[in-house]
């Protein structure tokens, strides 16, 4: 996917991707987000995440690293925080080829919804969202509601991500364990 | 007989003191049941069980030559509550490890203890109830935060030997494809799915009644779900005492 230029609006490290959600939407930004994770959960998980805003509302994600696109690349995202976060807003048009690709498309309130697990930025974003984009929400949910979940879904099966994140939660507690004198409790 | 539950999500806002009480009033349907607000830091559940106005809570059992636990049981909607306070500087005072002799000291009279326990695996006190449990209840959302969180709760519970009874999907959406979402979270799971609760206004408004949802409105959707969860939920017959004995010999050290 190839990204037109942009001016950089905001470049740090943040621990959650709920903070350039806020931040897009609050500015109503056109224009995109590159969340790079740092000290990823996967050592051969190097890719990026790309999230595309039209007036604050996301319209494409897509995920250098498996290069899918839609609402697998937000499950691909998930939890391998913190974020090397830079937003970059582009002008009117520019990113018109990026969102024609269909695949690569998320309902608005997704990335809110269940990247974050914010049902109230979530309905905020859905408020914002023009109107042919509130027809496309209706209509997923129409189908069965499937690319409203598919986040989900393409977590769920993604086994190697979720083993990561049971491995990383094994060592965390044990560490912990030791620190807080629970390692002998049985 | 005795078996200790924690109720558990790792993150905040899935219900789970809505959740605590529903499945315990449920479960005293047929055991005797005593419910716990181990989330020492952010109490909550006196609000949900008319409870608001007592004076002992947990907080006076855990600080120094504190009263005795049975002074901060509360006899309501059929089970035994023991609230904790809101106020931070009871917290402070408490000290969290001396939660273990209290559970100790109830499994002595009850067969199911349910331990609301806090949002967060990121202190002592908060993880004190899932490793004093015998397993835990996970308590979900159909989001991926959510699932990652409860998969993190299942971990340090396994670290502890405390095994997991179910997970429990709350505030599920029409929407969510749950019949497709709770079979894969389930091959993660040690437990089963206990039941899928529906979003609900019922929940906002007994939270509002400040009542259980099962005495509030025990005809909706999302009761008939918790009442089912219990029901999917097998206690285990276990000696009393052996169990006391167990928690009283949890090696936890005393506060630095």
């Amino acid at each position: 996917m190839k990204l037109p230029d942009g001016r950089l609006l905001r470049s740090r490290v943040v621990s959650d991707p709920r903070t350039v959600l806020v931040d897009a939407l609050d500015r109503r930004v056109t224009g995109y987000a590159v969340l790079e994770p740092q000290g990823s959960l996967l050592l051969d998980d190097d890719g990026r995440g790309v999230l595309t805003f039209a007036d604050g509302v996301p319209v494409v994600a897509y995920h250098t690293g498996s290069e899918r696109g839609g609402p697998p690349a937000l499950a691909d995202l998930a939890a391998s925080g913190p974020y090397r976060l830079d937003l970059y807003a582009v002008r009117s048009g520019a990113l018109d080829a990026v969102h024609d690709h269909e695949v690569f498309r998320i309902p608005p309130g997704m990335a809110a919804e269940r990247l974050v697990g914010d049902q109230s930025l979530a309905d905020r974003t859905r408020k914002v969202a023009p109107g042919d984009r509130t027809v496309e929400r209706a209509r997923d949910e129409e189908s069965g509601g499937e690319r409203s979940v598919g986040a989900v879904e393409a977590f769920l099966d993604d086994e190697r991500k979720i083993e990561a994140i049971r491995e990383q939660a094994r060592e965390e507690a044990q560490e912990r364990a030791r620190e807080w004198g629970f390692d002998e409790v049985s | 007989m005795v078996e200790a539950f924690a109720v558990a999500s790792g993150k905040g806002g899935t219900g789970k003191t809505t959740s605590t009480l529903a499945l315990g009033m449920a479960l005293a349907e047929e055991y005797d049941v005593t419910v716990v607000d181990a989330d020492m830091g952010m109490a909550n559940l006196l609000f949900h069980a008319d409870l608001a106005d007592v004076e002992t809570t947990l907080h006076d059992v855990l600080v120094e030559g504190g009263v005795p636990v049975e002074a901060a049981v509360y006899r309501r909607h059929g089970m035994r509550v023991v609230p904790c306070g809101t106020s931070l500087g009871d917290f402070a005072a408490a000290d969290p490890t001396r939660l273990r002799e209290v559970v100790a000291t109830l499994a002595a009279d009850t067969d199911v203890i349910l331990l609301d326990s806090a949002a967060t695996l990121s202190s002592r006190a908060a993880v004190l109830p899932i490793v004093l449990a015998d397993r835990v209840v996970v308590v979900l959302e159909p989001t991926i935060p959510a699932l990652s969180d409860g998969l993190k709760v299942q971990e340090y519970a396994s670290s502890y030997d405390t095994g997991t009874a179910g997970i429990l999907f709350n505030k599920v959406r029409d929407g969510d494809a749950i019949d497709r979402i709770a079979p894969k979270a389930e091959r993660y799971f040690e437990g089963s799915t206990l039941a899928s609760v529906p979003a609900s206004d019922a929940v906002r408004a007994a939270r509002r009644a400040g009542q259980p949802l099962l005495a509030y409105a025990p005809e909706s959707t999302a009761a008939a779900a918790y009442r089912q969860a219990a029901s999917a939920l097998s206690v285990r017959d276990r000696d009393s005492g052996a169990v006391a004995d167990r928690f009283r010999s949890a090696v936890v050290p005393e506060s630095p």
